[in-house]
């Protein structure tokens, strides 16, 4: 039967050696399409995360599949195998909800052990398995306390110490530290990690927040209007967005409007600047290269340092904000044609003085993205 | 204000409240208390003696207790699985049935059971409609007894379970239902192991309010229960007959059963209340896919709901009927409007409508004052003995009206000033006084929520930009106050216009209201009359529904 449907189906066979696949999921809520034409391949053991805005359709991803939300055209196959119309109940998939849904009626140890007496446990084996599910998530002994009586962090872990007392194949995370404090957030994001990466399962997680995707996961798959932009690993989406929106989204960056002069070495493109200013950027897929095009050249604050206005190679500008961020100071200055950021050690410049930005190591940390008519950086 | 030392003025609001209540609420159970154990110049238990060695008198109180114990039963039977469809399930026509499966509260008591008379009574529409294509010689049935008496109690109370079940299900945070799918869980044992469990409170609450009503339950009992007692008909009897001591017994006895159902139940209530954190998703409704499965939902659905409108509308039909006109066929013969045009242009069949309107009016304001008064005096001042206070608002709704009417007609019928009792027997203000004193715990409740939904924050702000306690009341309080205010008026008021249980005690020709006027046009045989009155008090109540919704809706 998977012969057959593989040959009106291109995606089983990749279905076949992949562990999770979902495979062109579409979904729509009222006429409004979440999620259009998803697909994305999942190996054992690793960790996925789906970033974008909110309203991106990642839940709604994420939903589908958990199984509760029926795609509307579209498979998920686990392990090669189908289980698209399975019901949630029966799909084995572990799930930490955003507001953690924990049973208010049952005590800590019942609702871990709530999901091994569904799997048809003997009265015999569940203790011991509440037990070490709760000291995996460290909350050793606290079986009888009322999830009422916990705090934020703490029904965080039984949260997940609940959905992986089953042992799931697949463990499915939605937005699971939205309701922590920032250093609760920080520290518990360490910890869970460290703990997916021991147990070795196959997650998902869903999040708005870029540091937590950074810190969590093997792959992130970038979500924007339903669709995937960019999926990769952090530094390759940080060093070569694959479209404006995720050069935005994942790192800070500066835009200038520029036209394309010629092709560069390796894949880069130089640009002119509308100051007259020539950069060499990499070209993203989507960037035409014929000579007189219209791009947007992003820029990376660390990729540029400060000059004279007039060096050769620079962009003149004036200074409109200046952040104190720690380690660094972070400057916005209007160009010709945009604003740029730029991050320094050092205080370099004041709000409103004149200098001139260059590219450090030029085409590192710029990127040329088609402009559509209209678009500005 | 805490911290603050009171101004005269609010001592003396504290002082006015507290004593108005003990006086209205409290005082005339007391009273018929202390004259249920006094005769032959000293106390004496002779009255309960007697009371215990009657048969007659201790079948009825076990009556009302079964009967009430059976209604619950039957109501949750009915209104639970109906919730679960309506929130789980989407088919087509849902909204409309849902709406309409709550019909039934549009019925005044009265209203209901006479509607449900004409309709499947011993010469009612249906029963004449199967005993002609039956060809049978007597009626299918007989509409009177216990068996009535239960089908009419389940008829009109399931919507309790119904509404409550819907809010609580409305209350719970999908994501635990997902979460126990996720588990592993099927649909039988999230039921069980989460749904159930989770509603307990809500079921608990309103079995209370089932078995309360239907203890205090007595238009069905009195109209449908023939030979049948339970103790609010008991106690009628004996007032009618003039034995007063034996009716204060039985009152005492009443309101003794439920209070003491009430106490641990309400208790059992309060402390199970689970609240959903935070947002939670939309609980998505399972659409029905099969064809035929969809199509016998909505037509057992529409069948149930017709079943649930028959009577409303049995009742308009019946409203056109002249008088004298329909004797043995199965639909009325013939129709007209001269009903309504008599309602309004008789002056003797219009007073009963302007007396309603009057008191339940009357009831209304005075209740919503107190209840707002309360609502500062217990949630902002948060005086000492607030819980006496809301305790007091409260417990007007635990005692059956019957028992409210022979509290204040024992204890306004004597003039003694000196003991704060006046004759009110026989003026209109007894029944004022009884309506007012039955709507409080609707307004009360109300009130007492919406101040504790009312961020107080709002008021200080208000303070802090110089307004005084009077401007802050009515610029910021009120206001904030209205949709929830508006509920419970429009609750206080359907409840004031259709009742019958207190009035049919202490009404007089002079002030006799609406439902009183139904009965006596029901004994001349007038049914379109009767049934005209009943569908001009079921148009207001859902008038006065609609308004108090709409205001919902706005807040």
């Amino acid at each position: 039967m998977d012969a057959v449907l593989g040959l009106q189906h291109p995606g089983l066979e990749q279905a076949l050696s992949a562990f999770l696949h979902l495979d062109r999921l579409s979904r729509a809520f009222d006429g409004a399409a979440a999620v259009s034409d998803l697909s994305l391949e999942i190996d054992e053991h690793e960790i996925v995360t789906l970033l974008g805005p909110s309203g991106c359709g990642k839940t709604t991803t994420l939903r589908m599949v958990a199984g509760f939300e029926m795609p509307d055209s579209g498979r998920i196959a686990l392990e090669g195998r189908d289980v698209t119309r399975v019901a949630p109940q029966h799909r084995g998939f572990g799930m930490v909800f955003q507001h953690y849904a924990l049973f208010p009626h049952l005590d800590v140890g019942a609702n871990v052990a709530f999901g091994l007496d569904a799997s048809g446990l003997t009265r015999t084996e569940i203790p011991g398995r509440v037990d070490s599910a709760l000291d995996l998530v460290g909350l050793p002994g606290t079986e009888s306390r009322s999830v009422g009586s916990l705090s934020g962090g703490q029904q965080q872990r039984v949260a997940l110490a609940r959905a992986l007392a089953p042992e799931p194949k697949v463990l499915l995370l939605d937005e699971p530290l939205s309701n922590l404090d920032a250093t609760l957030r920080e520290r518990t994001r360490r910890e869970l990690r460290a703990l997916v990466k021991e147990i070795g399962i196959t997650s998902i997680y869903v999040t708005h927040d870029q540091e937590e995707a950074f810190d969590l996961s093997d792959r992130i798959a970038v979500m924007r209007d339903g669709r995937l932009d960019q999926v990769g690993p952090a530094e390759d989406l940080y060093h070569g967005p694959a479209t404006e929106f995720v050069a935005t989204f994942l790192g800070r960056a500066g835009a200038v409007q520029a036209v394309v002069e010629a092709r560069g070495s390796s894949g880069s493109l130089r640009c002119r600047t509308p100051a007259g200013a020539i950069w060499d950027a990499r070209a993203s897929e989507a960037a035409p290269d014929a000579p007189g095009s219209a791009v947007n050249l992003l820029a990376r604050p660390e990729a540029l340092e400060m000059c004279g206005a007039d060096e050769s190679g620079a962009i003149a500008g004036v200074v409109s904000d200046r952040r104190f961020a720690g380690s660094a100071y972070v400057y916005s200055v209007k160009v010709d044609g945009g604003e740029l950021e730029l991050q320094t050690t050092g205080d370099v410049a004041r709000h409103g003085d004149s200098v001139g930005l260059r590219p450090v190591a030029a085409p590192a940390g710029l990127f040329a993205f088609p402009r559509r008519p209209g678009g500005a950086g | 204000m805490i911290g603050r030392r009171l101004s005269w003025r609010g001592r003396a609001l504290i002082v006015s409240v507290f004593a108005l209540l003990l006086w209205a609420v409290v005082y005339p159970n007391f009273v018929v208390l202390a004259e249920s154990v006094s005769g032959d110049g000293g106390a004496t238990l002779r009255n309960y003696a007697e009371f215990f060695r009657t048969s007659s008198e201790l079948w009825a109180l076990w009556s009302s207790f079964w009967i009430s114990i059976l209604t619950v039963l039957l109501s949750a039977l009915i209104g639970v699985p109906l919730a679960f469809l309506f929130a789980g399930y989407e088919f087509p026509g849902r909204r409309v049935l849902g709406a309409l499966a709550a019909m039934p509260v549009l019925l005044p008591p009265l209203v209901g059971v006479i509607a449900i008379l004409f309709l499947y009574g011993e010469s009612g529409i249906a029963s004449r409609f199967l005993q002609s294509m039956l060809g049978l010689e007597s009626p299918p049935w007989r509409l009177q007894g216990p068996g009535a008496i239960l089908a009419v109690h389940a008829y009109s109370m399931y919507v309790y379970f119904y509404l409550f079940t819907l809010a609580g299900l409305a209350r719970i945070e999908p994501a635990v239902f997902e979460a126990a799918a996720s588990l592993g869980a099927g649909r039988f044992r999230t039921l069980t192991r989460v749904a159930l469990p989770l509603l307990t409170p809500t079921l608990a609450g309103a079995s209370l309010l089932t078995f309360m009503t239907s203890m205090a339950s007595f238009s069905a009992p009195y109209v449908l229960g023939g030979g049948f007692r339970v103790m609010t008909t008991q106690i009628f009897n004996s007032k009618l007959q003039g034995e007063m001591s034996m009716a204060m017994v039985e009152t005492v006895m009443l309101a003794a059963v439920a209070l003491l159902v009430l106490w641990p139940l309400s208790r059992w209530e309060g402390s199970r209340e689970y609240v959903a954190p935070g947002k939670g998703t939309r609980s998505a409704r399972v659409p029905v896919r099969s064809r035929w499965a969809r199509f016998g939902i909505a037509a057992a659905a529409g069948v149930g709901v017709l079943v649930l409108v028959l009577p409303h509308l049995t009742l308009v039909l019946v409203s056109f009927v002249p008088d004298g006109a329909w004797t043995t066929e199965t639909l009325p013969p013939a129709y007209t409007f001269e009903n309504y045009v008599q309602l309004v242009s008789d002056p003797r069949t219009f007073r009963p409508i302007i007396n309603s309107l009057l008191m339940a009016g009357a009831a209304t304001v005075a209740a919503v004052a107190l209840a707002v008064a309360v609502g500062q005096l217990v949630v902002r001042w948060r005086v000492r003995g607030r819980a006496l206070l809301e305790g007091m608002v409260i417990l007007p709704w635990a005692l059956p009206g019957t028992v409210l009417a022979i509290a204040l007609a024992t204890t306004f019928s004597v003039n003694q000033p000196w003991a704060l009792r006046w004759v009110l027997v026989g003026t209109p203000w007894i029944l004022v006084l009884a309506y007012t004193v039955r709507v409080l715990p609707l307004t009360g409740r109300a009130a007492l929520a919406g101040y504790r939904q009312l961020d107080p924050s709002l008021e200080e702000a208000s303070a802090s930009l110089g307004a005084g306690p009077w401007r802050t009341l009515r610029r910021v309080t009120l206001p904030g106050l209205r949709p929830a205010i508006m509920v419970g008026a429009s609750l206080a008021f359907v409840t004031g216009l259709g009742e019958f249980v207190a009035s049919i005690i202490l009404y007089t020709h002079r002030s006799r209201p609406i439902s009183i006027e139904i009965l006596s046009q029901l004994r001349d045989f007038d049914l379109g009359a009767a049934a005209a009155y009943g569908v001009l008090l079921m148009v207001l109540v859902a008038g006065s529904f609609l308004l108090g919704q709409r205001w919902l809706g706005g807040s």
